[in-house]
């Protein structure tokens, strides 16, 4: 609203106007208003600096009329009792939920960020709390109840219909929070599940072959025992025997070991791995029933003929396409 | 309405200890509390009776032409929360705002809400008190009404309010102001006749961020516990003015940027980028196509030349001799060093 403001100094009796710190105006329209010759006396006279002079605009002042305002508030008061005003002017209730959490509250209880979204509608919520706590044994006092009996039917603000479009909302949300966390569970149990499934499959295996181990022994005769047939009842035995003997493995140059794995993790172990321990020994995941059964592998088909696994000849293939 | 005229000042035809039902209207029907039923079956309190409503207070709640859905949905809504509210026909735009003392005192309403917009986009809202009365412009923002599926409270409808106000509402006179004001408009008189006898919800003026936030709180339960009704807004004080839609100003907001000036800031700011990312171009054009001088010598050359003097050249005519150490390792070479 207040244009640059323009400080003349000359002895035409023009007002200056305040709290223009630069002297001096430098524009093309102004100075065709101020002649050169006023200019010119004005820097005889040690008004006008050298140097860069340019308009400043004074800031602009705000009315605050603080006599007023009381005047006016005083005049149009109304000195009416609490009862017809319900009011009442407090801060919020404390915050629980920060302080169970160790947070240190907002500093000052009065000033609440406006940008963080919840933080500033929960200082709303509470101070409404605080007045509603505060308002209530008042509101007893005169005999105005907050709560209306459950026969008491009146028109609402909002609609029924809009209450129920609301519920209807509500549930919808619930619903399909609820299906995508179902939908999560199923994803998790099935990947469990595949891999319980995979390791019976193994343990089957093992124990399979560990019963074919001990039939053969028995029927070359290197043991005489007929404990296999009793199935698991020695097994565990057998295990935790195993287990003690296997425990502690200790060779030479163990420092050099130690060492490595304290430096490298147990990824620098790479060089030791291809040997056949006893774990590498017992894993049979890379067992195939279909190869281990084939009843002698190379030697029996030159005996057989081999015409298990391998494809007939062509003269072979040709009799039996001629044949059909 | 009520079917027969109440008498003023008068003992009402009500028996106080009557009991009444009230039926779910879906009509407008204000339930009227002058009909004497005598049934008992219901409990109820002893109803507004004649003679009690002492405090007029009326506000007129209209606004100007040109605004939009939801500006006219907040209207209704506040007509809906404040029963002693009226309503008017729009304004002509053209017509000086000092006419709207003129409809108030006609209306025989003694406050004011008066929402105007500006270029479909903006809303100001003047509260003021009409006959002598300070009123103050401010633009209003962040609108959300009644409608809206998130705010899940509900109601009585006409029901008085309990009006929450920040402490800093006491600390700066035109703050103070404003609540006078606030308490005034917003508050439902006791014993009005479309009002009803319980409190049940609260209304929240909180000032944050130099603006004030307006909320409406459904009380669910004596503890405390709120659900949100609606509508809400943010009002930023413009102007106060001692008289009512003019008079002297005896307050201005120096934080209050009007929109206009806002938008221009922006538009500003995002022709300013444009212009200083053409420069930069400009300028790298220039540079690339200024004419460049070809180095013939070359001015880093001698940059690792670093003089020594020269070695004999010594010509071995023997093989050295190899010596052989039978060297004891004791731990590896970590712990050596360490030893070492």
């Amino acid at each position: 609203m207040s244009g640059p403001i323009l400080r003349h100094f000359l002895p035409t009796n023009m007002e200056p106007v305040e709290e223009d710190e630069q002297f001096g105006l430098d524009s093309d329209e102004e100075k065709s208003d101020l002649s050169d010759n006023e200019l010119q006396e004005a820097f005889a006279k040690g008004l006008l600096k050298p140097g860069m002079n340019f308009m400043v605009s004074a800031p602009k002042k705000f009315v605050n009329n603080v006599a007023g305002l009381k005047q006016c508030l005083a005049d149009f008061r109304k000195s009416l009792p609490w009862v017809e005003r319900l009011d009442r002017t407090n801060l919020p209730v404390e915050d629980i939920i920060t302080k169970a959490e160790g947070k240190v509250p907002t500093p000052n209880n009065g000033d609440v960020n406006a940008d963080d979204d919840f933080q500033r509608e929960m200082f709303f919520y509470r101070q409404a709390q605080a007045t509603v706590l505060d308002a209530l044994p008042l509101l007893n006092k005169h005999g105005i109840s907050t709560k209306r009996p459950d026969d008491y039917f009146a028109e609402m603000a909002k609609s029924d219909q809009h209450m129920q479009k609301i519920r209807k909302k509500l549930i919808s949300k619930q619903m399909i929070l609820e299906k995508s966390e179902k939908a999560k569970k199923l994803r998790e149990q099935r990947k469990f599940g595949k891999k319980v499934q995979i390791e019976v499959l193994q343990k089957r295996q093992k124990e399979k072959k560990a019963m074919m181990t001990a039939v053969k022994k028995y029927q070359k005769g290197m043991s005489d025992k007929l404990d296999f047939l009793e199935g698991d009842k020695k097994t565990p035995g057998k295990a935790s025997q195993a287990l003690k003997k296997g425990g502690n493995k200790k060779g030479p140059l163990n420092n050099k070991r130690k060492y490595k794995d304290q430096k490298f993790g147990f990824g620098g172990k790479k060089s030791g791995q291809k040997w056949n321990t006893k774990d590498s020994f017992n894993d049979v995941s890379s067992f195939k029933a279909r190869v281990a059964h084939a009843k002698g592998g190379k030697g029996g088909k030159k005996g057989k003929g081999g015409k298990q696994n391998k494809r007939p000849g062509k003269s072979v293939r040709k009799k039996m396409k001629g044949r059909s | 309405m009520a079917a027969f005229k109440r008498k003023r000042g008068g003992q009402g035809p009500v028996d106080k200890k009557s009991k009444k039902v009230k039926f779910v209207a879906d009509e407008t029907e204000a339930p009227s509390e002058n009909e004497p039923e005598k049934k008992n079956e219901v409990t109820v309190p002893a109803p507004v009776s004649a003679g009690k409503w002492t405090n007029k207070e009326r506000v007129l709640i209209f606004s100007s032409r040109g605004i939009n859905f939801r500006t006219r949905h907040l209207m209704q809504d506040l007509r809906t929360m404040m029963p002693h509210a009226k309503a008017d026909t729009k304004m002509d735009r053209k017509d000086k705002l000092f006419v709207i003392n003129e409809v108030c005192e006609m209306k025989n309403c003694n406050k004011c809400l008066f929402f105007e917009a500006k270029k479909k986009q903006d809303l100001y809202m003047w509260i003021a008190n009409t006959p002598h009365g300070p009123s103050a412009k401010f633009l209003v923002q962040n609108i959300h009404t009644l409608a809206e599926l998130k705010m899940t409270g509900n109601c009585l409808k006409g029901s008085r309010p309990l009006l929450s106000f920040d402490p800093k509402f006491d600390k700066d006179p035109h703050f103070a102001v404003l609540k006078e004001l606030f308490i005034q408009t917003f508050s439902t008189p006791r014993y009005h006749p479309k009002s009803q006898p319980f409190v049940d919800h609260v209304f929240t003026f909180t000032i944050a961020d130099k603006r004030i936030w307006f909320r409406n709180y459904q009380i669910i339960e004596e503890d405390g516990s709120l659900v949100e009704i609606g509508p809400r807004f943010v009002l930023n004080l413009i102007k106060l003015f001692q008289g009512s839609f003019g008079g002297p100003t005896l307050y201005e907001n120096p934080d209050f940027k009007s929109p206009n000036m806002h938008r221009r800031e922006i538009r500003l700011a995002a022709a300013a980028k444009v212009r200083e990312r053409q420069m930069v171009k400009e300028l790298h054009k220039i540079k690339k196509s200024e004419a460049k001088e070809d180095l013939d010598k070359d001015v880093t050359a001698d940059v690792f030349v670093t003089p020594a003097e020269e070695k004999p050249v010594h010509i071995e005519t023997e093989p050295p001799q190899f010596k052989e150490k039978k060297k004891k390792l004791c731990g590896f070479k970590r712990q050596r060093m360490a030893r070492r």
